[in-house]
């Protein structure tokens, strides 16, 4: 499981930052001690932080300059600062991404895993059962066996399949969706999971995408 | 400086030389002078008298022509001052003195009032920094707890949220001027995070969306740009017509010199006579009375960030059938320098 440490000195948003990835299953450390931030934060061995600005003692930005001379750790900026300058300032110091409050807790998560991914080697197939995934090409395939996704289809898999065994949100779907400029209805998303199903059928994977009542949708 | 108006007024000193004049004559006829010596004596009088007045008239008229002269000519009146030379005549001076005097404390006052505002400006984005963090909090705690919460709630922050960008973004359109950046920006990108951010109340709303930008880019300011297509596309859904189904169609080309964007609904549109008028300060038209109360800040504020960065913003309709707004974006060699 990945390690996320959160940098913020608002102790409500602390909490409930926690909660959130704690629900998403990354584990959180919050650094307490700001007059140290710098080592605690290299010493930690942590996979990703998210980096508030406005901290005390060392202002967020000057903190991602020194951790960036020590470590290539993935930082992700997080401000209330509403100005292009900030993020263009934070960019060229060495952040991975940035982002405003108030955020959409589900454009974090997806920030997040962006970043994450980026750093793992890069791969171009996941598997699933015995099934082999492209999502540059949109292709499923089952020994020589080649199935077509449409874009659409392949959003929706790679997410459940990035998430798979946790229950996904409908909402959380379409973020995805509308993050990747494809702005469909409810009706279409219920439509598409359907297809996507029937594809999974056809080679052979039944029952992969369950549905949870009023919950959402799981990937088993 | 019209001659005419100067002897008017100096007609005490002219009444006065005639009144001597005639005392002198009665004097010398009196006397019994020679008629001659008449006629030298009332040439130079006159002569010296003429060219005293003379003398004055152009001394002024230079002065004080100058003065109207440039004051008609410059745009920053209360600058005139600068612009001329120290009179020679000693009610110049003086009037001179007095400009300088009442120049400097206009500037200091002038100097006053804009720091005044600029803590002030300062005050309320830090202000609205602060904010912010609440309505994280709040966001989070409607994410974490969706369960439990009603929607209006995420909604109602939501709209908080909105209202205090307005504010932020009316400080910033005019109190300062050099807030933005300029660099590329992907129409695809900024479109895509304000859609998300209203994605709730569109499908709640049930219109449905076609976008097509084709990769195009522009430049402007990422932020600003955000602000101004939220405020729009938050107008297309509250403007919506209920009676039948919403879109909003948002789409982008390039032409010459210019690339347009496009967001196009089939609302309700706005009447002919409100139309001209919809960018002014607090104009709520006959929409913003009828349908939900508007405080008329958000067209005006889009309006004037578009001017600031120098884009176009054109606005038409068609009462009870559709809007379309366009914002019209630069495109020539003077905007691909960088680097």
């Amino acid at each position: 499981m990945k390690k996320i440490m959160i940098v913020e000195d608002d102790a409500t948003i602390c909490k409930e930052l926690k909660n959130l990835l704690e629900n998403s299953g990354y584990i959180v450390d919050i650094l307490n001690n700001f007059s140290n931030s710098l080592e605690e934060i290299i010493n930690s061995h942590v996979d990703l932080v998210l980096l508030d600005i406005n901290i005390p003692f060392l202002n967020g930005e000057v903190l991602l300059k020194e951790i960036r001379k020590k470590t290539n750790i993935p930082v992700i900026m997080v401000t209330s600062r509403v100005s292009e300058l900030d993020e263009v300032l934070s960019m060229s110091y060495g952040a991975d991404d940035y982002i405003t409050k108030p955020y959409n807790p589900t454009i974090l998560l997806l920030r997040i895993q962006n970043v994450l991914k980026r750093m793992e080697q890069k791969t171009d197939s996941y598997k699933y059962r015995d099934l082999e995934f492209f999502p540059s090409k949109g292709i499923l395939k089952k020994d020589e066996e080649e199935i077509e996704l449409t874009k659409n289809e392949m959003i929706i898999f790679s997410y459940l399949l990035n998430n798979q065994g946790n229950i996904i949100t409908r909402d959380d779907l379409m973020t995805d969706l509308w993050n990747n400029e494809e702005y469909i209805n409810d009706n279409a998303l219920t439509v598409n999971i359907s297809r996507l199903r029937k594809k999974l059928s056809e080679v052979g994977c039944y029952d992969a995408i369950e549905t949870r009542k009023g919950q959402g949708y799981i990937l088993l | 400086m019209k001659l005419g108006r100067y002897l008017i007024d100096q007609y005490l000193s002219i009444l006065l030389i005639f009144f001597s004049y005639f005392m002198t004559l009665l004097l010398l006829l009196v006397f019994n002078v020679n008629i001659s010596l008449i006629f030298a004596i009332t040439f130079i009088f006159f002569m010296t008298q003429i060219l005293l007045l003379g003398i004055n008239f152009v001394r002024k008229k230079r002065f004080y022509d100058e003065l109207i002269c440039n004051i008609e000519l410059l745009d920053q009146k209360y600058l005139v001052l600068e612009t001329i030379a120290k009179p020679g005549f000693y009610e110049g001076k003086i009037f001179y003195h007095c400009l300088y005097e009442i120049d400097k404390s206009m500037s200091e006052n002038v100097l006053k009032s804009r720091k005044d505002i600029e803590d002030f400006k300062e005050y309320i984005e830090m202000w609205i920094h602060e904010v912010k963090l609440p309505i994280s909090s709040l966001m989070l705690l409607c994410h974490n707890y969706k369960s439990k919460l009603n929607k209006t709630f995420l909604e109602q922050v939501r709209k908080l949220d909105n209202y205090i960008d307005q504010v932020l973004y009316y400080v910033r359109s005019n109190y300062t001027e050099e807030d933005f950046v300029i660099k590329k920006v992907s129409l695809e990108k900024v479109v895509s995070q304000v859609l998300i951010k209203n994605k709730d109340d569109l499908l709640e709303s049930k219109i449905n969306l076609e976008v097509d930008l084709k990769n195009i880019e522009v430049y402007s300011d990422m932020k600003w740009l955000e602000f101004i297509l939220n405020q729009i596309i938050n107008n297309s859904m509250k403007y919506r017509n209920e009676k039948r189904n919403s879109y909003i169609k948002i789409f982008a080309e390039v032409q010459s010199d210019q690339i347009i964007l496009s967001i196009v609904d089939n609302g309700i549109g706005i009447p002919k006579r409100d139309l001209n008028q919809v960018c002014k300060k607090t104009f709520t038209g006959e929409n913003g009375r009828d349908k939900t109360k508007s405080t008329g800040m958000g067209l005006y504020i889009v309006d004037k960030l578009c001017k600031k960065m120098g884009h176009i913003l054109e606005i038409s309709s068609i009462h009870h059938e559709s809007t379309t707004v366009k914002i019209i974006f630069g495109n020539n060699n003077f905007y691909h320098v960088e680097k």
